[in-house]
């Protein structure tokens, strides 16, 4: 086999670049994209033929993205995009990272992670429910991996085609679903608010509310649930707080949600606000790329986290 | 010997003490310092200071450039490969490759970036070089202004070929104001002719479809690797040297500011009885001359004037070159017409505006910033030279901008002032400095109606936006 590579190369450097194989080598690349050394490869394969080389490449995309990213397995991802999407009573956040902002930015790194939160609102959707308002399911790296996208490849295996496309590092890190009853509305936002396409909003930083309004025919909900989920994105609170306990010292370190300041109007808390309005918080999730995590630990499917 | 090292340490303190003795308004005190100045070094005045740290050789041209290109495609090794190749000619100092890959974070302005820079020189000029891991960083390179790249060499690798993210490289180059670009096709030593011909003609044509003159980018193919460990010169150090001489030739030198039309920003105003008014602060670019005629342009002014005399340590002087501070008597302006904040500059050369476009770099809390994101409306205090002016902030890209994060701005400000494109500035909320920008693009002035506006609050905006929207 190494001879006879060796030859064919030899073969080509020796007998000089016929203006046939130069087009060849050029055109499998401008059809494919696959990397220069990978359409050379597949050409001296097929001793030049290009509808070989081409489904030969094919059928080894996946494997050299498999390879590939065995290869990158190692190297650190802490950059990427959050998805949101919800759809009537579900929801879900998930975190794609990669190695650099420049392939964050990339629409097939996109087109990934559009993917990825389609796959997982399916899973929401066919999960059961708790008879609590709000059930969240997390999904851990494992898990994530294994759901299964439209033409019912895993995203596994649809990581690895980005991973042998950009030749960067990139992993699905984890995911969180939301499934509400039909008095709790839920509410997406993504920072910063880039292109969304069907219904998936892409960013940064990511987040979901579920509010309940005690006021049945409220029609600005949708409006204050929008803000609200705003200024959970923006101002990062980590719990939703009890009215009965005491705001923090520090106004700048409040991390209870009902005690911080209100993001779009100055000087309102967001307690008042949701008095005023006569909404009720009942729940919120918020992802940032790249940040740290607080162990999530072993989590079997079935084990469905509570309301906080 | 001794006395230009008596000089060297001599001059900052000098610059301090006269700023303080000037901000007291005690002019006397100004004429004896000097004269102990001038005993304890009679040259000094022959020496020019310059507010930059001297780090390097001025004689020959400086340049600063920058490498753009895909992880893992060599630019680390490239780096360190042309730092080799040109220590072995004595224009640079070796840097390993581990050296330039772990370059500690860097502070400028307050903000933290993640790069290396290195310096090395060519037979022609002097360079700076940097290379950073990510937009994010590159962005806030250009804003603080730290280095800013005249050119940038995009490396690819032949191996590879132009890859889905190159295109976003190419955006960010357009977006950080770098015009010209000096291709390096890399690892041609695990390529062959053939694929680095076909690899050049990709990027050519990427180049052209982002607006670049794709058919006239210097191209060059080498591999960096060889170059670093000193094989095959053919692919390897005669590469690099062919891309240096790329670099010589295709990125053109940027004007020194001492060649560009004379500015001064003004620090104080002084009526000299007997002898007219003063004004002083620190030459940003150009040369003053005794007799230049000048203008005063600030706070929605213009005046015109001429300068009939230069002084520094209370020394007259023919001229004044950019980095010195200096006194300017000007003729026939009264002290009240002029004051802090106005500059004065060669006529027709400035303008005021108060409505630009800018890239600002918000600073995260931990760089001291504000810990909340802020949204469209909020009112700034933007520094700038010896200026400040309240200002209203316009997010037109998203609904908000988190601290850490940069974004592009519109500002309203609330009076005209100087700026110019490329001009940077610091915004402040209160006491607290919130970012550093760049300013992108000026736009035309605000109406008396949108001026007016900028004081009205959020009730008034959303009454106006509902009739608006019947
Ligand atoms: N064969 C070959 N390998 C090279 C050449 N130049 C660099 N490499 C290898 O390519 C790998 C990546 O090189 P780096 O210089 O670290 O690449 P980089 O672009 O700085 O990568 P990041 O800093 O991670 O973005 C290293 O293993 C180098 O040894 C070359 O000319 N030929
Ligand atoms: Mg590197």
């Amino acid at each position: 086999m190494i001879v006879l590579r060796n030859l064919t190369r030899y073969f080509h450097s020796s007998a000089s670049c016929t203006a046939v194989e130069k087009s060849a080598l050029a055109s499998l690349r401008k059809k494919t994209g696959y990397t220069f050394a990978n359409c050379k490869k597949a050409l001296e394969m097929h001793h030049n033929d290009l509808n070989k080389a081409e489904s030969w490449l094919k059928e080894q995309a996946q494997t050299l993205g498999w390879s590939k990213a065995t290869k990158l397995g190692g190297r650190q991802t802490s950059q990427g995009l959050i998805g949101v999407y919800v759809d009537n009573n579900d929801g879900v956040l998930v975190e794609v990272n990669c190695e650099t902002d420049f392939v964050a930015r990339n629409q097939e790194f996109e087109d990934m992670v559009r993917e990825a939160t389609e796959a997982c609102m399916k899973y929401a959707k066919s999960s059961p429910k708790s008879p609590n308002a709000v059930t969240k399911i997390g999904l851990d790296s494992e898990q994530f991996r294994a759901l299964k996208t439209k033409d019912d490849k895993t995203l596994a295996d649809k990581l690895a085609l980005v991973i042998g496309s950009v030749g960067e590092n990139a992993t699905l890190k984890r995911a969180v679903c939301l499934k509400v009853n039909n008095d709790v509305s839920l509410e997406g936002y993504a920072h910063p608010s880039g292109k969304s396409r069907n219904n998936v909003l892409l960013g940064r930083l990511g987040g979901i509310v579920a509010i309940k309004s005690q006021n049945n025919s409220q029609e600005n909900l949708e409006e204050i649930a929008k803000g609200l989920c705003q200024h959970v994105v923006g101002m990062a609170p980590k719990r939703i707080g009890n009215p009965e306990g005491e705001p923090a010292e520090n106004k700048d370190e409040e991390d209870c949600l009902i005690f911080q300041e209100y993001l779009l109007e100055d000087g309102v808390k967001i307690k008042d606000f949701l008095e005023e309005n006569q909404v009720e918080v009942v729940d919120f999730k918020r992802f940032e790329c790249g940040e740290t995590l607080e162990v999530v630990g072993d989590q079997p499917l079935e084990l469905l986290e509570t309301c906080q | 010997m001794a006395s230009i090292v008596v000089a060297r340490f001599v001059v900052p303190v000098a610059h301090r003490t006269l700023r303080q003795i000037l901000s007291k308004r005690s002019i006397a005190k100004i004429h004896n310092y000097a004269r102990t100045l001038q005993i304890i070094s009679p040259e000094h005045t022959q020496k020019r200071s310059y507010a930059e740290k001297q780090v390097f050789d001025r004689s020959k041209p400086h340049c600063n450039v920058g490498t753009i290109g895909h992880v893992d495609h060599g630019k680390t090794t490239l780096t360190a490969a042309i730092t080799k190749v040109l220590s072995d000619q004595k224009l640079a100092q070796l840097r390993n490759y581990a050296d330039i890959d772990n370059a500690p974070e860097e502070k400028a302005r307050g903000i933290t970036i993640n790069v290396a820079h290195i310096e090395y020189q060519t037979e022609k000029r002097h360079y700076g070089h940097t290379d950073c891991p990510g937009h994010a960083d590159y962005i806030k390179n250009m804003i603080t202004g730290a280095a800013q790249m005249d050119g940038t060499i995009l490396v690819v690798a032949a191996t590879d070929g132009v890859m889905p993210q190159t295109r976003e490289h190419l955006i960010l180059a357009k977006q950080i104001g770098v015009k010209h670009i000096v291709v390096f096709i890399n690892k041609v030593d695990a390529a062959d002719k053939e694929m680095v011909e076909l690899v050049e003609m990709e990027i050519r044509e990427l180049l052209t479809e982002m607006g670049f003159e794709g058919d006239k980018i210097a191209v060059i193919a080498g591999s960096a690797l060889c170059a670093l460990e000193g094989k095959n010169p053919e692919i390897g150090s005669e590469a690099v040297l062919k891309l240096l001489d790329a670099i010589d030739n295709n990125i053109p030198t940027p004007i020194r500011e001492l060649d560009k039309p004379f500015l001064l920003p003004i620090e104080h105003v002084y009526s000299i009885p007997g002898r007219g008014t003063v004004v002083t602060g620190r030459l940003e670019r150009g040369v003053l001359k005794k007799g230049a005629d000048c203008e005063f342009v600030g706070f929605s002014k213009v005046l015109k004037s001429t300068v009939t005399g230069v002084e520094m340590f209370h020394k007259i002087l023919e001229e004044a070159q950019a980095g010195d501070q200096l006194g300017a008597l000007v003729r026939s302006v009264k002290r009240d017409d002029i004051k802090r904040g106005m500059v004065m500059a060669k006529p027709g050369t400035v303008k005021g505006y108060d409505n630009i476009e800018t890239q600002v770099y918000v600073l995260s809390k931990d760089e001291g910033g504000r810990s909340k994101p802020f949204t469209s409306f909020i009112q700034l205090q933007m520094f700038c030279r010896t200026w400040d002016c309240a200002a209203q902030v316009i997010v037109p890209d998203k609904e908000m901008v988190m601290p850490g994060e940069d974004s592009r701005l519109i500002l309203k400000m609330f009076k005209p002032m100087v700026l110019e494109q490329g001009q940077r500035f610091t915004l402040r909320d209160g006491s607290q400095t919130l970012g550093t920008g760049v300013v992108t693009k000026t736009l035309p002035m605000l109406t008396d109606e949108e001026r007016d506006s900028l004081l009205e609050g959020k009730k008034a905006r959303e009454k106006k936006a509902a009739a608006g929207k019947k």
